[in-house]
């Protein structure tokens, strides 16, 4: 496979630095699953909790290497019409009008109804062909001129069936249109696939064993006290390091859904706007919705709020 | 390098991790890509490629730290520092310590090992004697990667990795040591003995060290060996027995290996049965198929074609007999069903012994073992009624149960010589799509004694023996085949 710019994919260490130029921090793990994706030719599926940056990595990636990015939702009740192929109805429709008109002459000199047909037949089926294909998120991919990433966002909310669809598209980077044939991806041109779940439900197996398996859980607090650095620099380093503090003491706390590095994101700009030079329990209280999504988690954290804002201000 | 990766995979799988095939040629592909100078980063791109799951993972990093951890020549290097200065003094005291450093006789890790290798050589060199059998070589030359090499090929001819118990460990260490070529060493060592001169003796105490620290390391690796094969597959056995044995006879420690059994017989009843069973939609044009269809119709939308819109929403009904007897199979067949939620969504379940109560609420609430203890608490004892379970089953839901409801009733159906009501069971079984009768006594006790099954079994679709969580398996595949 070759891909624009793949000198950016030689090592994990050249990944992880154009990565971070790009303020997408990661781990080693992150970005080796790059790495082979690239070299195995594999597609990676991406698990982990909400708001740690599975989405994100794909568009990092593609905007890495300067490529385009396909993106396709997954939903329930996606199918193949939207997101393979669609005939477009409405131009055959048309043409069909059209050509009836025609057909006379098409038809003149043939004699009896056998000889009619067989002329007819010597159109083949221009119906059906590429000029009347409306291609979705997949087949675009695989039509690209140049390598693209293609990321296929949340196949957890789709249902089985379009699980088996795309098993084709994942092993051989091929597709198979009953009416035309198989498309495939042009030679050493082959997609570079994301799939993300939020793990709704099991995957197949099928679908795992053809896909290269990453797992993002969340950061650690050094980790994730960079990634605030990258994301919003104008953040006070002291300030900084208590608000990971702080998130980090939550995640280990009994919660209905507890903030992610996107929500920690979120409050560090929030508390810049509020001009705030340091963490205190008022401040953590009148934010606290900015972290927290859920009334209950609210009322549990509350209660506790002075302990854990003491405990980060220790830490930080 | 091939062969080891085969020989980890095995053991992954033993770790219950499903490794397939073309997963396997997937990690060589990745090994070829990544190499093997980089430990952790070999040890991402695996997991990457062979585990595919949260706890996968989790058995996968702790599977390849105990794989790999006898090979790890490189991390050593770096690693005695200090205790390599003083080489003899610490070569005792060091036997209890990961084996690595001691794997030679004279030497420690390459780098300072070099020195002191070379240094008894000089020693051996004034003395003018050399050890001739293969082994004793081996062992005086400080090489530790060939001695590994050599300890592993040995550890394959004797087939540690069938190791099953551990009391095999003395054999398997001999096993190995004989294959490495034990004999030629200590016949070289009474040949050194009975010679008696000093440079002889010297040497011989010098093989005859090497060889128990030998012994000791051979030792350390066949109970490493035994933890990866060994263990797992014990574990297996176990669940195995699980499965057969009577639920009656399951005692309270095993409760949670039981829930972990039926956890994963549920996920692979879900993977069976959750493809089959299609979400329709409702009124949706289908485009392509009406435009295909009314094609011959010279393109009007005549027939119209809609999306397939079947909806078959199964309805499971399960009345449980919590009394002391039954209690345990009730438990094992609620937990069975709640593991189902995802294919089954509809499941309402009733506990009794003689007055009927709906539990359903209880078990969306809270933990099966909240639930299942609280269940056993309100509704538990009292002496079983089946009559008057029936009758307020009768009152409280008949009107709910129609042609999809599949009544599950689990139960030794002994009434203390009540008035049965089969004319109840009966009105059930003709409005429902099934009624399936689970007893956990032998056909033959039906109908000895206060047992009505007589009565109760014509007015079930299906009454069947029920007692182990086999039977319990089969029981719900069968019900997710006819629901689906």
């Amino acid at each position: 496979m070759s891909i624009k710019n793949d000198h950016k994919l030689a090592s994990v260490e050249v990944i992880q630095k154009h990565f971070e130029e790009r303020d997408y921090i990661c781990n080693p793990q992150i970005a080796t699953a790059v790495f082979l994706a690239y070299h195995l030719e594999k597609p990676v599926l991406i698990e982990g909790p909400p708001g740690v940056g599975k989405t994100e990595l794909a568009k990092t990636a593609a905007e890495m290497l300067d490529v385009k990015c396909i993106r396709l939702q997954c939903y329930e009740g996606l199918d193949e019409s939207k997101a393979i192929y669609e005939w477009k109805y409405g131009k055959q429709l048309l043409y069909t009008q059209v050509l009836k008109e025609t057909l006379g002459e098409i038809l003149e000199g043939a004699r009896g109804l056998s000889e009619s047909v067989a002329k007819l037949h010597e159109f083949g089926d221009i119906f059906f062909s590429e000029d009347f294909l409306e291609p979705r998120p997949l087949l675009k991919a695989l039509k690209e001129e140049e390598s693209c990433v293609l990321l296929i966002d949340e196949v957890d909310k789709s249902d089985h069936e379009f699980e088996s669809l795309l098993l084709e598209m994942l092993s051989d980077f091929q597709l198979s249109i009953p009416e035309i044939g198989t498309v495939k991806a042009r030679p050493g041109k082959k997609p570079l696939v994301f799939l993300t779940s939020n793990n709704t439900r099991e995957i197949s197996d099928a679908l795992k064993r053809r896909c290269l398996h990453l797992y993002i859980p969340f950061p650690d607090a050094e980790l994730e006290s960079r990634i605030v650095h990258a994301r919003v620099p104008e953040i006070p380093e002291k300030l900084r390091r208590q608000l990971v503090a702080f998130i980090q003491e939550l995640r280990e706390m009994d919660l209905k859904k507890v903030p992610a590095i996107s929500e920690t994101i979120d409050w560090a700009r929030t508390l810049i706007l509020l001009h705030s030079e340091s963490l205190d329990a008022d401040l953590v209280r009148q934010t606290l919705n900015v972290i927290l999504k859920f009334q209950e988690d609210i009322e549990a954290v509350e209660a506790e709020i002075q302990n854990v804002t003491n405990k980060a201000l220790k830490e930080g | 390098m091939d062969r080891t990766l085969v020989d980890f995979v095995k053991v992954l799988r033993t770790a219950e991790i499903n490794v397939s095939p073309a997963e396997t040629l997937d990690a060589m592909q990745a090994m070829d890509i990544v190499g093997y100078s980089d430990r952790n980063f070999l040890k991402d791109s695996l997991s990457m490629v062979l585990s595919k799951t949260p706890e996968e993972k989790e058995a996968f990093n702790s599977c390849f730290d105990r794989y790999f951890a006898f090979q790890k020549f490189k991390s050593d290097e770096t690693e005695p520092g200090g205790d390599g200065e003083g080489p003899d003094q610490s070569d005792d005291s060091d036997f209890d310590q990961q084996a690595d450093g001691q794997r030679q006789s004279g030497g420690k890790g390459s780098g300072q090992g070099m020195g002191q290798a070379g240094g008894s050589e000089a020693i051996d060199d004034e003395n003018g004697l050399q050890p001739s059998s293969k082994l004793g070589k081996l062992l005086l030359s400080g090489n530790k990667t060939e001695l590994t090499i050599a300890m592993a090929e040995a550890g394959r001819e004797a087939e540690v990795n069938q190791i099953v118990v551990f009391t095999q460990k003395g054999l398997y260490t001999r096993k190995i040591m004989d294959a490495m070529g034990l004999k030629g060493l200590q016949d070289e060592i009474a040949e050194l003995q009975a010679h008696g001169g000093r440079p002889q003796n010297q040497l011989s105490g010098k093989l005859k060290k090497a060889r128990d620290r030998l012994r000791e390391q051979v030792r350390d690796y066949v109970e490493k060996q035994f933890f990866l094969h060994a263990d797992e597959s014990g574990k297996q056995l176990r669940e195995e027995l699980l499965k057969k044995v009577k639920l009656s006879n399951l005692e309270k420690r095993n409760f949670k290996d039981v829930q972990e059994v039926v956890f994963k017989m549920a996920k692979k009843l879900i993977a069976i049965h959750s493809k089959r069973r299609k979400t329709y939609k409702r009124g949706q044009l289908d485009i392509r198929k009406t435009l295909r269809n009314n094609m011959q119709f010279d393109g009007m939308f005549f027939d119209l074609k809609w999306k397939a819109s079947k909806v078959d929403r199964p309805k499971v009904m399960c009345i449980c007999d919590v009394s002391g007897s039954v209690s345990n199979y009730s438990r094992f067949l609620l937990m069975f069903l709640y593991s189902l939620a995802e294919i089954l969504p509809k499941v309402r379940s009733f506990a009794f012994s003689s007055d009927l109560g709906e539990v359903t609420r209880l078990f969306e609430q809270s933990n099966l073992e909240d639930a299942m203890a609280r269940t056993m608490r309100d509704y538990g004892n009292g002496s079983t009624d089946y009559g008057q379970m029936l009758m307020d089953f009768k009152r409280q839901c008949m009107d709910d149960v129609n042609n999809k409801t599949t009544i599950i009733i689990l139960g030794d159906a002994r009434n203390n010589y009540g008035d049965p009501k089969s004319e109840i069971l009966r009105e059930m079984y003709d409005k429902s799509k099934r009624v399936i009768w689970l007893n956990p006594e032998p056909k033959m006790s039906w109908t000895v004694g206060d047992a009505e099954m007589k009565k109760y079994a014509p007015c079930c679709h299906q009454a069947d023996v029920c007692n182990s969580l086999t039977h319990l398996e089969r029981v719900v595949s069968n019900l997710l085949r006819s629901v689906a």
